[in-house]
């Protein structure tokens, strides 16, 4: 066990015993790597949106196995915070399947609760691109002229990890998924953007 | 909408807040109302569309799997690609090879539309492994069994076997095999290896008798020899997959010959082409073919002592259904020269003619071979009918025939090759005198 991960499972107990989820939220916070300001929000049709053009999570161990034909999951969150970093106010979760098309040489993106939702024949630029337009979160349900923070985190996934049931996507599995520690053959991903107020944003 | 919990245990004292915090937020996480969702990353797979054309390791090894294993591969080729049937067939391979890791790869195939599989088994820098590969008894000709480590580091396999086998040759031979080989060469199309061989070998009191009058004898390279050792160099190459050419020399020495000369060489180039192939045409039916021509030439050139050629044709078919099987082989071979007593062909052992005792048929062998055998199988049962002939050149062949009846069956740990148990009786005027045959992977 590391020393990243004793310290997180050490604060992971005493926020079950305090039940702070703001002790949690901060731990999660602290345990990660985070690259300042790479992240635009931007307000589309009453969604805020992120742009990330500096972020590429088709690389690596993931492009690899994406080249070999496999379909890998990558999960997203996106959290906005307001007044602090650690309160945060909102958050959309998602997975996304990416397959690369042996013969095509193509990406093909999927949002896995809405199989209707993908973009096929795609660049792995373009493809990194689909995923992020597809997570938003409601500008509605926002605290309107206060300090706001964006964040976005983005993990490779066994495409074996359940997340779907018969009754629906388990958003609990989505969220205990960034509760945790990343695993070491996992890629992770984040950034988050500079303090920004939705008023700032031009509604596109 | 249904938001599951997992048993976390405490970890719910603070997820529940949070989900109910998220709800009162009106985070944007709406679950689907769908009932039919599944988590179908397999089928979000862009490939899927594809037909998987071929299976087959990235290093051409010829791992040891188990009938269902290899069954589960023939029913994948020809279906569509199922990512979620492709991992379960990688873990039950790494569970079989007990690897570290197995990953599958998918290649464009040869026809559009079409991709190969190529899995990828991971021994974690090295394995090491032991196993019984047969083990048999005939109440005729007694126990034969072989015991076998092996060990891979990286494209690297070593092999040695201990080995006591009183069935497939007229001599009685122990000793040992060692084998180096390195696979995965030319993208997994060329494999080398070296074999080393030393026995100890005995004889029937009716193959020495025979042995004594040397009349019948004229075909025979050299007398009994006490032990032999054989260094065999060779080389493997992929032609069309799954058609493989093996190349190589033997370099045999017989040793404590009767004779003044005390040893002998039988030097020879080897050559095996080999076709093997399994496939699935239905669900329930599965289809194998394994056929091969060897060719050994013992000739002045390499220094040998005795100048022979040996030509041996096998093919062997079978098809299985749930409950059925058929498995016809057929055997041909002919000797020209002096060839020692170990090239010569036999029958009558605990695989061919089977009721017949080898002793009786020939105590010295034959130089030219001619068999065929037929099995039938329902669920575990088995029967069986045997026929063919050992001969010298210029003697005329005589047909033996034999029949029997047992269980074969793969369980459990055996599952990697079946076991049988049998009773076979050779076809003879007068009286029957069955034969108990017993073992495994033989």
């Amino acid at each position: 066990m590391t020393v990243r991960a004793s310290l997180h499972s050490a604060l992971l107990n005493r926020a079950r015993k305090q039940g702070s989820l703001a002790l949690l939220l901060s731990l999660q916070l602290a345990a990660m790597t985070v690259s300042s300001t790479g992240l635009l929000p931007r307000h589309v049709a009453g969604d805020l949106h992120v742009n990330a053009p500096n972020l590429h999570f088709l690389t690596g161990k993931s492009l690899s196995r994406l080249h070999d034909g496999a379909a890998v999951p990558f999960d997203f969150q996106l959290i906005i915070a307001s007044g602090s970093k650690d309160n945060v106010v909102a958050r959309s979760l998602e997975r996304f399947t990416v397959s690369y098309d042996v013969w095509e040489e193509k990406f093909s993106v999927v949002r896995v609760r809405d199989f209707r939702r993908s973009g096929m024949r795609l660049s792995a630029s373009s493809a990194e691109s689909w995923c992020l337009d597809n997570i938003v979160i409601p500008t509605a349900g926002l605290p309107a002229g206060q300090q706001l923070w964006a964040r976005l985190e983005i993990r490779s996934a066994e495409s074996k990890e359940p997340l779907a049931t018969t009754s629906g996507i388990n958003l609990a599995t989505l969220i205990e998924i960034f509760s945790r520690p990343s695993r070491p053959q996992q890629d992770r991903w984040s950034v988050e953007s500079a303090p920004f107020q939705l008023s700032d944003l031009k509604p596109q | 909408m249904e938001l599951r919990l997992l048993s976390w245990g405490p970890m719910k004292l603070v997820l529940i807040p949070a989900l109910a915090a998220f709800t009162l937020l009106g985070q944007s996480v709406t679950p689907v109302s769908d009932s039919g969702l599944q988590d179908q990353s397999s089928d979000l797979n862009v490939n899927s569309r594809y037909i998987i054309e071929s299976i087959h390791f990235v290093d051409q090894r010829q791992y040891k799997l188990s009938t269902s294993a290899l069954d589960e591969i023939s029913r994948l080729v020809g279906a569509k690609v199922s990512s979620e049937a492709l991992d379960r067939l990688a873990l039950r391979i790494r569970a079989e090879l007990r690897a570290h890791d197995v990953t599958f790869k998918l290649t464009r195939g040869a026809q559009p539309e079409a991709v190969r599989v190529l899995i990828q088994v991971d021994r974690a820098g090295g394995s090491f492994d032991a196993s019984v590969p047969n083990l048999s008894y005939n109440s005729t000709l007694g126990f034969t069994g072989t015991g076998q480590l092996t060990s891979t580091i990286g494209a690297n396999a070593f092999t040695l076997r201990a080995l006591h086998d009183g069935d497939t040759l007229i001599e009685r031979f122990s000793g040992i095999q060692a084998k180096y080989e390195r696979v995965g060469l030319a993208h997994g199309r060329i494999s080398l290896g070296f074999e080393f061989d030393g026995y100890q070998d005995q004889y029937s009191n009716s193959t020495i008798a025979a042995l004594a009058n040397s009349s019948q004898t004229s075909s025979l390279g050299a007398g009994a020899y006490g032990s032999r050792l054989n260094y065999e160099p060779s080389a493997t190459f992929v032609l069309a997959a799954p058609l493989t050419l093996t190349v190589g020399l033997s370099f045999e020495q017989l040793n404590n010959l009767p004779s003044a000369a005390r040893s002998e060489s039988a030097n020879a180039v080897i050559n095996t082409l080999r076709y093997h192939r399994r496939w699935t045409e239905s669900g329930d039916s599965t289809q194998e073919l394994d056929a091969g021509y060897s060719l050994r030439a013992a000739t002045t050139a390499l220094g040998t002592d005795l100048a022979y050629t040996r030509h041996m044709a096998h093919l062997k078919y079978n098809y299985s259904s749930r409950t059925q099987s058929v498995e016809v082989t057929m055997l041909a071979g002919a000797i020209y020269g002096q060839a020692p007593l170990f090239e010569r062909f036999a029958l009558g052992d605990s695989t061919l003619l089977r009721g017949w005792n080898k002793y009786d048929l020939d105590p010295l062998g034959g130089n030219r071979l001619a068999y065929g055998s037929v099995t039938y199988g329902y669920h575990i049962m088995r029967v069986f009918y045997d026929t063919g002939s050992v001969w010298d050149q210029g003697k005329s062949p005589e047909a033996k025939d034999s029949a029997g009846i047992g269980v074969s069956s793969g369980l459990g740990v055996l599952e990697k090759g079946a076991f049988l148990v049998a009773l076979a009786f050779p076809l003879r005027q007068g009286h029957v005198t069955p034969v108990l045959i017993a073992g495994m992977n033989f």
